[in-house]
């Protein structure tokens, strides 16, 4: 039987590995749709300024210098970057997965509570128990706030997108509630907790900047994802799923577990997110703390089509942008609020992007 | 329509078809699958353009370069996947596109009169200002068939229309259909199956491989006439050694039933062994319950009812993975949607089954060496032609396609192989070498159940063969001890007949 059988010469079957010729290409392109995407933005930002009558490059070189020119300007980038990393990566992976998160928000916000919930509770445990315990708390509330979503989706098909986005709306009304009613601190003009105790606030790293140890965190979460996502069997469960759901269930991946286990480390990572804005910047939960910092996170993830090395530049660079445009604001009188019309762009043009994703979606239900 | 020839890479689909129509009738197009009629369809409609070839339309020649062209001339079609708008009610969706514009406004009134017009001229009942998505699928067909006379189209092919209904609704459609026909209209009727040619149809065309093998009033023949002449002969040009030594039961299905995705019983009390050392073929026509079969042994979906052992293990309520550790490996039916994934490389699709063990992953960590070095071995011993291994699968050519899945599936000589149409749109050598590689795994005592829609190939390659109508196992047989006729009349629900 085996003599029948067309072999080719082995040598000429024998293909080289190595050859990632067809790979290069790609990232230098998804690297330079980023760049002109950005680019774009840029250029429309400045015909905004030069309609409202001010000066472009001023204002550019203003926000370039109060993100970059010093140190406490670099560290204030760095701060700034810091929940984005976490939410950026969240949405990240969700989407790679083809599963629309959006719930990243109110576990950011409940993981916030949680932390500030330890650290004005058991304040007389030292840094070293209780900074963990905040941080577990958090990404455990996160991660559970994001499960339900995740039972809905893959036991009964409810659609994620519509149960997050509206289960996000829960979750910051009722975290509202806890510091209005329940924690509610007389004599405060706003709606926010007691105070964490000193052991539970997390070290700054270089003052008088509010930047803290919790970016460190941030930029071990966005290499242990890099990592995930290409080297583990959970980061080629989630690619597979995303790539081809029929596939992975034909293979004996268990799809069901995958979409839960994907919604869930989001939902970590929102909750992380926010106990290091409480531990590390506010020292307290504030309500409304957040201000869409899980959609910042869509943003990048869009920006960069859901690569994690690609989230871990493009928040810094976010960082960049929120953080130099209050100095901007004071410096050239270009309103802050142009860092907004840059970020709305950048959006339009990745909804390009979001779109084709949801006619996917929408092809495959 | 006259020579019409297409090929596709690898097949000719359409070989100098000729096909008459005449006017006022419902012409059946019958074959197999893969005889080529929906090719043929698709450039009656301007989806295909056939490489020769004319096309004449009331005595004189047309052209039909797109759909759009085919809607000008009069000709329409509905195809098995209904191409509606689910949100958009009855009557919006049988003037899309082609809306009735007065001052540059959509005409609602005129419109709604036109359609409702068509609807009483042709006998229809259906509620048009219901959402698509509220209406039963017998009923959203009939709007497909609306859409066609609303674009005052002359011929209708419909492809397989009741692949999709229940036999209440399947009654109805013949009823329109005959209404349609009284109405001057011509209706062109792909299908499989001789009992609606024999009780719809006033002429038939038979197609098998590409070929026309011949043209009947439909009132002349009986129904076994029709089904040899689309089974056609045996072709006996290879024919692999029978089974040497049949071993233990390695695959046992006792009375399993399962539910499909439309709620309705597609498998009803199936139950056979497939022992060591014998490769057993599934015949039967499309729909017959086979995917159903296929997913209910990998556990995708749960029979009803019913138990399933694998290696003497009842694996009823395994997970599709628990199914494969015990030493099952499948050939999915559809090569793009199930077997493989488009969008990454060849390393990566061949891994999907056996990523979590040794060697290519410990602990969380997934290895690529390994991974690479696997993918090498299936690429050699397979003969898989490609430029790298890091290639994205999307392409490869059909062949080297299946061939990935092939390897994957065999390369470390599955206990148990179900292969489900592993030669479809093959070329003869690729199909060849797949077959080859089933023998051999067969030789060296694997369980091979086979489901293929080629009885050709079926009766080369099985040690066994049962039949599947609708949903039952309705005949066994061993391949040299029976023919074609006798197979082909189970598979259409002859039973008695033999």
């Amino acid at each position: 039987m085996q003599a029948e059988l067309p072999h080719l010469d082995p040598a000429a079957s024998q293909i080289n590995v190595e050859d990632s010729a067809e790979q290069i290409p790609s990232a230098i392109l998804s690297l330079s749709r980023m760049l002109l995407t950005l680019f774009i933005a840029l250029l429309m930002g400045a015909l905004v300024i030069w309609i409202s009558g001010k000066n472009p490059v001023e204002a550019y070189r203003a926000l370039l210098q109060a993100s970059l020119g010093s140190r406490t300007a670099i560290a204030n980038s760095l701060l700034a970057a810091t929940p984005i990393l976490f939410t950026g990566m969240a949405a990240a992976i969700a989407f790679r997965a083809g599963i629309f998160n959006v719930g990243v928000e109110g576990s950011l916000y409940l993981g916030g509570f949680a932390a500030a919930w330890v650290g004005f509770t058991f304040t007389t445990l030292p840094p070293l128990l209780i900074i963990p315990l905040s941080l577990l708390t958090a990404g455990i509330v996160g991660g559970v706030w994001c499960y339900f979503p995740a039972i809905l989706r893959s036991r009964l098909q409810v659609d994620e997108l519509v149960t997050t986005i509206l289960l996000n709306y829960v979750a910051i009304l009722f975290t509202e509630y806890l510091v209005n009613g329940p924690f509610l601190v007389p004599g405060l003009a706003n709606a926010m907790s007691p105070q964490i105790s000193e052991s539970a606030r997390l070290l700054r790293l270089l003052p008088p900047s509010q930047l803290n140890a919790s970016f460190l965190f941030a930029l071990l979460a966005a290499l242990f994802t890099i990592y995930l996502m290409t080297r583990t069997k959970f980061g080629y469960e989630i690619r597979m799923v995303g790539d081809n759901p029929q596939f992975a269930r034909w293979s004996g991946i268990n799809v069901v577990n995958v979409i839960e286990k994907v919604m869930v480390y989001g939902g970590i990572f929102g909750g992380l997110a926010g106990a290091g804005q409480v531990m590390g910047v506010h020292y307290r939960f504030i309500a409304g703390f957040s201000s869409g910092l899980a959609f910042t996170g869509i943003t990048v993830a869009l920006l960069v089509r859901n690569s994690p090395l690609g989230v871990l530049l493009a928040s810094l660079l976010f960082g960049m942008l929120r953080s130099g445009s209050a100095t901007m604001e004071i410096m050239t009188d270009v309103p802050r609020d142009l860092i907004r019309v840059l970020e709305a762009t950048i959006i339009f043009f990745a909804a390009i992007e979001f779109g084709n994703l949801l006619w996917r979606r929408h092809r495959e239900h | 329509m006259k020579s019409i020839t297409k090929t596709f890479p690898g097949v000719i689909a359409n070989d100098k078809i000729d096909l008459e129509v005449a006017q006022g009738s419902i012409h059946a197009l019958l074959g197999e699958n893969g005889a080529g009629k929906s090719t043929l369809m698709k450039i009656l409609y301007g989806i295909y353009t056939p490489e020769e070839g004319k096309i004449f339309f009331n005595g004189q020649e047309i052209r039909v370069p797109n759909p759009r062209a085919a809607i000008r001339l009069g000709i329409g079609m509905v195809h098995q996947e209904f191409h509606l708008v689910p949100s958009l009610t009855v009557s919006e969706n049988i003037a899309l596109g082609y809306e009735l514009i007065r001052n540059g406004l959509v005409d609602r009134k005129a419109q709604r009169r036109r359609i409702a017009e068509i609807i009483e001229h042709f006998g229809f009942k259906l509620p048009l200002e219901k959402p698509i998505a509220e209406l039963p699928v017998g009923v959203q067909q009939q709007v497909e068939i609306i859409k066609l006379l609303y674009r005052k189209a002359e011929i209708l092919i419909l492809d397989e229309p009741t692949s999709v209904l229940t036999p209440q609704e399947v009654d109805n459609l013949f009823g329109v259909l005959q209404n349609l026909r009284e109405q001057g209209k011509t209706i062109i009727y792909i299908t499989h199956k001789l009992r609606e040619v024999k009780k719809i149809c006033d002429f038939a065309t038979i197609l098998r491989r590409g070929r026309v093998v011949g043209r009947v009033r439909v009132a002349d023949v009986t129904e076994r006439e029709l089904a040899n002449l689309m089974v056609g002969e045996q072709v006996i040009d290879y024919i692999f050694p029978r089974s040497g030594q049949v071993g233990e039961k390695k695959l046992v299905l006792e009375r399993v039933s399962a539910i499909d995705d439309r709620g309705i019983l597609a498998l009803k009390e199936v139950t056979f062994t497939v022992n060591a050392g014998e490769i057993v073929g599934v015949a039967g026509v499309q729909g017959s319950g086979q995917s159903e079969l296929v997913e209910v042994i990998s556990g995708l979906i749960h029979p009803a009812k019913g138990k399933i052992w694998l290696n003497g293990k009842d694996i009823t309520r395994a997970s599709p993975r628990q199914r494969r550790e015990i030493g099952l490996a499948i050939i999915p039916e559809k090569r793009k949607e199930q077997g493989l994934n488009l969008n990454t490389n060849v390393v990566e699709n061949v891994i999907s089954t056996r990523y979590y063990k040794s060697p290519f992953s410990r602990w969380l960590t997934l290895f690529d060496r390994p991974a690479e070095k696997f993918a090498q071995r299936i690429v050699s011993e397979f003969s898989i032609t490609m430029s790298s291994l890091k290639s994205k699968v999307e392409n490869l050519s059909g062949g080297n396609q299946q061939k990935v899945i092939v390897g994957r599936e065999m390369i470390e000589q599955p206990d148990v192989l179900i292969a489900a149409y592993p030669t479809r749109g093959l070329d003869v050598s690729a199909a060849q070498f797949v077959r080859e590689t089933m023998i051999r795994r067969r030789d060296q005592g694997g369980a091979i159940l086979l489901i293929s829609a080629d009885l050709d190939e079926l009766f080369a390659v099985s040690d066994r063969i049962l039949i599947l109508y609708e949903g039952q196992i309705v005949g066994e047989t061993k391949p040299d001890e029976t023919s074609f006729e006798k197979v082909g009349l189970l598979m259409t629900g002859h039973f008695h007949a033999s």
